[in-house]
């Protein structure tokens, strides 16, 4: 038995070693999750290049369902806390107070000093991306702002411009509203909170407290609830609509306006052709409004062992052209002053419209509530207003009681 | 006096340890859960509230809303499954062209995966492109399209007339083997007292059916009441709370509020809810064996 027991610690002791030249010599492995709508697309080319430039250092990237989002990040909460998270991964700023809670972010404030590059994304979205703690944990990897996408036809034919002001957008939703095409695609089902924010976020309503029961909240609320339930300007299957409906609707014609971004333009002018364009979403009279900024980012975590290789590759992505060639699989648009100014993957039209949104641009609050929020409370209450079934004010209400108790 | 052969046991341990691992450690971990206020993306702060979640869920008025759509959803899925899948059983107990066919294609949509049943189904109801509408209006039953999944008096019952065509093959194919073995006799002698096809069905074929029927609307009950991908898929529960099930709510606190120790309560009522279903089960299948 003692003999047994010597044997197994001299093995042991020879294998330590052994193992450790067998380190030094291997390169240093990164696990990155990612997401892509589109199975098809793949990232390999780009790995390759990387570890062409990085001999030390190999990807091993993990396609994660994305399942609207619940999927990916339960999963990545799940293996967090599991302590089985990847070394770094692709996020949205919805999530980063989450995240934050959790501890699970690495600062990459020292890194990101010696990164030339980071220059070459502009400071207004370094600004957007930088925790309420002043630190940066996020380096912006991809980003589409909404807009109004209209038929330029069924306008030119209704004899209206483009809206520019909420009252603009009523005359002209009236205006263009006939027969089987209803005026806006509005989206009541996941996601939607983008089109209500618009709306009721641009005209007022904010995520402060006693900020979504103002008098100006839940008057902006009540119009734009009214835009369905009174002026019936929705289609009647708005509450349940999702992504794949509002763009159907739209490019089959049955709807005159919806809330999109660029990221489906080019399936827009496929089935559309001249007759789609887009302008920014409408504004308040006082110019204000708010449109929402659809953000994508890597993160490095905390627990990873491999930071500065995990680093290098997040940096690889979202530099010039490695960052032009990721949103090529994306359809988003480049976070890259240099990849912007040779953009060539949209109409430029689509292009324009969101240059002109980003004054509008904004985020739902960076709380620990925001990924309940956009997922089940508005949804449902959005759902309930438009069947009646509940006030538009005791929506606000329910918004209210969620963030703030 | 003879010691107990250990053999037996010891061939069952793998298996005993397996079912442990995947089946007992699991619910005991929800019940753990359940005593304690867990949200996943705060760790830290798990802290043991005793029956707190419990009388959190009487108060929660979603609760209630949740398992009134739970008992419309189990009773009318599982009632119209069976009605079908006896209809589809007797259908294919007759001898007729292509049976063999009918038999196999009729296996079809209980081997399809739900998450696909509910995105066929998501588009047959659909607004603008969807099969019901384009034949409803050209039949002339309806004027203008209907948003099936939208309206409140609609989307539950077209939630569960796409369960019900995805769960009655399972009633049929159980039927049809149980109607199989009742022996020709039966019917020989129904036949000869001058009974009508109705009598024959009344007092032959169903009370030779009743254990299999018996033992199929059990487990289709339990797994109905515990189903919720369909709905999610669907309508995720809308609109409002009209497709909100308690399966559902307690996905959604799980998965999308993150409250894992509320959700594990909203779980653990379920089970004891089905608790006195699976028991009825088991006492049925005991004196079966001990029969």
């Amino acid at each position: 038995m003692k003999r047994r027991t010597v044997l197994k610690s001299s093995a042991a002791a020879l294998a330590v070693p052994m193992v450790g030249a067998s380190r030094a010599q291997s390169p240093t492995t990164v696990r990155w999750w990612y997401h892509f709508d589109n199975p098809q697309a793949s990232p390999a080319s780009l790995i390759a290049k990387f570890e062409g430039e990085n001999p030390g250092i190999k990807v091993q990237a993990e396609s994660i369902p994305w399942g609207g989002g619940n999927d990916y990040y339960t999963r990545l909460y799940a293996a967090l806390v599991a302590g089985n998270a990847p070394d770094c991964a692709m996020v949205k700023l919805g999530n980063q107070s989450r995240l934050l809670q959790m501890k699970a972010l690495a600062p990459l404030d020292d890194l990101l000093a010696g990164w030339a590059a980071r220059r070459d994304i502009s400071e207004n979205l370094w600004k957007m991306h930088r925790a309420p703690d002043g630190r940066n944990y996020y380096v912006p990897l991809q980003y589409v702002v909404l807009y109004l996408y209209y038929r330029a036809d069924l306008f030119a034919a209704a004899g209206v411009q483009p809206p520019r002001t909420f009252d603009d957008f009523l005359k002209a939703a009236q205006a263009v509203q006939k027969g089987g095409v209803s005026a806006f695609g509005m989206r009541g089902g996941g996601g939607g909170h983008d089109h209500w924010g618009s709306f009721v976020l641009g005209a007022g309503a904010n995520f402060e407290p006693g900020g979504m029961v103002s008098a100006r909240a839940l008057e902006a609320n009540r119009w734009f609830v009214e835009l369905g339930t009174k002026h019936k300007l929705f289609p009647i299957s708005a509450p349940t609509d999702g992504f794949r409906q509002i763009v159907d609707n739209f490019k089959a014609g049955r709807t005159a306006m919806t809330i999109h971004h660029i990221g489906s333009a080019n399936e827009m002018v496929q089935a559309l052709g001249d007759k789609v364009s887009a302008v920014p979403v409408p504004v308040g009279a006082d110019g204000k409004g708010w449109t929402s900024f659809g953000d994508e980012s890597n993160a490095v975590f905390a627990a990873s062992k491999v930071k500065e290789a995990a680093f290098k590759w997040v940096a690889f992505l979202s530099t010039g052209e490695h960052n032009v060639a990721f949103n090529a699989f994306t359809g988003q648009l480049t976070v890259t002053d240099s990849g912007a100014s040779k953009w060539n993957l949209h109409p430029k039209r689509f292009v324009d419209a969101t240059a002109a949104s980003t004054a509008l641009m904004g985020t739902l609050p960076n709380s620990t509530k925001t990924a309940d929020f956009t997922r089940t409370v508005w949804p449902q209450q959005m759902q309930r207003a438009l069947l009646g079934q509940t006030t538009p004010d005791a929506m606000m209400q329910a918004f209210e009681r969620h963030f703030h108790g | 006096m003879r010691s107990r052969p250990v053999e037996p046991l010891l061939f069952l341990l793998p298996a005993l340890l397996v079912t442990a691992a995947v089946i007992l450690y699991p619910a005991l971990q929800t019940v753990w859960l359940g005593l304690h206020s867990f949200v996943l993306f705060d760790p830290d702060s798990m802290r043991f509230v005793g029956l707190g979640n419990f009388s959190a869920i009487v108060a929660d008025e979603l609760f209630w809303i949740s398992l009134s759509n739970s008992v419309i959803w189990v009773v009318c899925a599982v009632g119209l499954q069976f009605a079908l899948g006896l209809v589809t059983a007797l259908l294919l107990n007759q001898t007729f062209a292509g049976r063999s066919l009918a038999r196999a294609l009729v296996v079809v949509p209980w081997a399809l995966p739900s998450v696909i049943i509910g995105l066929m189904w998501t588009w047959m109801y659909d607004l603008n492109l969807g099969v019901f509408n384009d034949l409803l209006m050209r039949v002339g039953l309806i004027d203008a399209p209907v948003a099936w999944l939208a309206q409140p008096g609609t989307a539950l019952a077209a939630v569960i007339l796409a369960l019900v065509w995805q769960g009655f093959p399972f009633f049929a194919v159980m039927i049809l083997a149980g109607l199989q073995t009742i022996p020709s006799e039966h019917y020989e002698a129904a036949a000869m007292d001058g009974a009508s096809r109705w009598q024959t069905l009344r007092f032959v074929t169903l009370p030779a059916l009743r254990e299999v029927i018996a033992t199929a609307l059990l487990l289709r009950t339990i797994w109905v009441a515990n189903s919720l991908d369909v709905i999610l898929v669907m309508t995720g529960g809308g609109p409002g709370y009209e497709t909100h099930t308690l399966p559902l709510y307690a996905f959604l606190k799980a998965y999308s509020a993150m409250e894992f120790g509320y959700a594990s309560a909203l779980s653990l009522v379920l089970t004891l809810l089905l608790l006195g279903a699976v028991a009825f089960y088991v006492r049925r299948v005991a004196r079966q064996a001990l029969a």
